[in-house]
């Protein structure tokens, strides 16, 4: 009760004072509102940059400079390691490729043969992957020279020399899905790791029984001279290769730009709270030293209210009201600015932006964060000037005029 | 010691009952002292405090209404009622329980400010009902007829800033007296008020008081009027020491 008429007091107080709280309120958001301006800069441009690395699976891709012999053993070993999201064999190069031809086109079309499988970072997330050794998923191109859609049936064929003859052998496929440009820019199908052995198994002479085609038997053992492999995350990138690196696998990867980006993420961080601690401090310091002040300028009031029998810790909550206030009004004034300032900044660079994307940015928890933080500062510095003002004598605040 | 007998004798209570209270105040390398060796006050009783300003009359009123510690003190005893025991003041000084000291305040005494300490921010109405309402005393018409008496009822809804001086004053006697107090200390009220508004607020008020049989403690420093009004005036000396360092008033009453 004698709380909420300390409130009433204060709010009443505030209100008749309107000009000079005013100007608190705007003291306050002139420091505030450039501050979140900066942080959703920050936020938004690294955020972004951040955010085209995530999404681009090049960038968590490892790639082996130079073949290699990877043994099954290997490709078991490695896929249960939770920092890979996605690894394949590679057949060699030369003996990867394919020539498809479809009812609907003239020529044959030479596509390179891609190791795919489910996860594939290549393939959009949900769509269909190839299954067996009779299904391919095209490239954007490929489908195109071939005017093929998805459900269409082609022919596949690859040739040898075998025993010093010419041979070419065919296999039907099914088109299973055509994957977006950026899949894959060239001619080329997306295969089970099956048919890719398949083809190079035909190439080298050896007899494919699943799809009848014959030659000399296989060995035991199968070695691979490469692979495909996809990090979990960009931040896995790094550890991924030096790990390769200590298994004598020299590796290319995108570690350098993400390592780039991830930098400039620290050093703007750095700079910014920097800033924003300066900011703060200052912030802080401005509004404790203006709350400070009024609530010396309030002492004759305080003391009045002392006299009529107010005790010392209703007094602190008279600043701590009002010092309420202004950390609200301040934070809604700067959230203000920001939000004119933000729309301003990411209508001018509109143009240069993938739809949707935005330079300046701030998420819910960023302004409850700024409130927070306002309010704890208002409230730290008028508690103290108040405790300040309740412990004085009070026949010295009212003899003050 | 001799006053102490005195008012003992007598039907009436003793309010204030002070012996060997000091309090010592330095400014600009000249202590201040106020001395009072005895001080009895008793229930109704109109006592006038007279003198020049920086003789340590407010001292003497602040020390009254407990929002100045004395430095040092014999006895200090408050019998705010009849029915009342005596307060130890000076144990709730020396134990710095200013909130029980506050709540003394609230309940027994009003204050008449010299310069009003209207708050600037509340009506004229809000300001009177302030010492009712932090006592959490029902809304009545209190505070409506007490502004009758002192004139200043058609102001009721204004705020302070829109009066006159004098009138200002008036809201200042009305407030102290709205919460029905035993004990009213005013200090010079009528000081920065013509002498002819100021005779007449000082005759409303004392009137008012007396009517309320409450006990008036008032500084001023113009005696003339205040006899006139019967009160019974304090006596003080005051003495400067020979290198100018010290000043001590002694009240004695």
């Amino acid at each position: 009760m004698r709380l909420f008429k300390t409130l009433r007091l204060a709010s009443r107080d505030y209100a008749h004072e309107w000009q000079m709280s005013g100007c608190f309120v705007l003291a306050l958001a002139a420091v505030l509102g450039p501050m979140l301006v900066l942080f959703g800069l920050k936020f938004g441009i690294v955020g972004g940059m951040l955010q085209q690395l995530v999404e681009n699976p090049e960038t968590r891709e490892v790639r082996p400079v130079s073949s290699g012999h990877f043994e099954t053993d290997w490709f078991e070993r490695m896929r249960g390691r939770s920092d890979i999201a996605f690894l394949v064999p590679r057949t060699r190069s030369i003996a990867a490729t394919i020539e498809l031809n479809s009812e609907k086109s003239g020529h044959i079309v030479r596509a390179e043969l891609i190791p795919s499988g489910y996860g594939d970072p290549l393939l959009p997330a949900g769509g269909r992957v190839p299954e067996s050794m009779n299904e391919v998923v095209l490239s954007q191109l490929a489908a195109e020279k071939l005017q093929v859609a998805a459900g269409d049936r082609i022919d596949g064929s690859v040739t040898r020399h075998y025993a010093g003859k010419k041979e070419r052998t065919h296999v039907e496929l099914s088109v299973a899905e055509v994957a977006p440009v950026a899949a894959f820019a060239r001619e080329g199908a997306f295969a089970d790791v099956r048919l890719v052995e398949a083809v190079e198994d035909f190439r080298d002479g050896r007899e494919v029984p699943e799809l009848g085609w014959q030659g000399s038997t296989n060995p035991d053992e199968r070695s691979y001279p490469g692979f495909r492999l996809y990090a979990r995350s960009i931040y896995d990138v790094a550890a991924l290769k030096d790990d390769l690196t200590g298994q004598g696998i020299e590796v290319r990867t995108k570690a350098g730009d993400i390592e780039l980006v991830m930098r400039m993420d620290r050093n703007l961080s750095v700079i910014y709270w920097a800033i924003a601690i300066i900011g703060l401090l200052g912030f802080s310091l401005s509004l404790g030293a203006s709350l400070w002040a009024n609530v010396d300028r309030k002492r004759k009031e305080l003391s009045v209210l002392r006299l009529v029998g107010f005790r010392t810790g209703d007094i602190v909550w008279f600043p701590v009201t009002q010092a309420l206030y202004t950390g609200l009004l301040g934070w809604a004034l700067a959230i203000a600015i920001y939000f004119a300032a933000a729309f301003a900044i990411n209508n001018m660079l509109a143009d240069q932006l993938a739809t949707g994307q935005q330079v300046c940015i701030l998420l819910p928890q960023h302004y409850a964060l700024a409130l927070a933080m306002t309010v704890g500062a208002a409230v730290v510095a008028a508690a103290l000037a108040g405790w300040r003002s309740a412990r004085i004598e009070p026949s010295d605040g009212l003899r003050e005029i | 010691m001799e006053n102490v007998f005195q008012s003992r004798s007598k039907a009436k209570p003793t309010v204030y009952h002070l012996r060997d209270v000091i309090r010592d105040r330095a400014s600009e390398g000249v202590t201040f002292r106020l001395r009072v060796p005895a001080l009895q006050i008793t229930q109704g009783e109109k006592i006038a405090l007279i003198g020049e300003s920086g003789c340590g009359k407010s001292t003497l009123l602040d020390m009254l209404a407990f929002i100045a510690q004395p430095s040092q003190i014999a006895a200090f005893r408050f019998r705010p009622e009849r029915e009342d025991d005596a307060i130890d003041v000076a144990l709730m000084w020396k134990k710095r329980q200013m909130n029980k000291l506050g709540d003394l305040r609230k309940r027994h005494i009003g204050y008449v400010m010299q310069t009003g300490g209207l708050l600037p921010y509340l009506t004229v109405r809000d300001n009177m009902s302030l010492s009712r309402s932090v006592l959490g005393l029902p809304e009545n018409d209190t505070v409506q007829s007490l502004a009758r008496e002192l004139g200043i009822a058609r102001h009721l809804d204004k705020l302070p800033e829109t009066l006159s001086v004098g009138e200002r004053q008036r809201v200042a006697i009305g407030r102290a007296l709205a919460h029905e107090p035993s004990i009213v200390i005013a200090d010079e009220p009528t000081a920065s008020v013509d002498p002819f508004a100021a005779e007449k607020i000082m005759s409303l008020f004392i009137g008012l008081a007396e009517e309320r049989n409450i006990t008036v403690v008032v500084a001023s420093h113009a005696w003339r009027h205040i006899k006139r009004l019967g009160l019974r005036r304090l006596a003080h000396h005051t003495h400067r020491s020979n290198d100018g360092r010290t000043t001590e008033t002694v009240v004695n009453g």
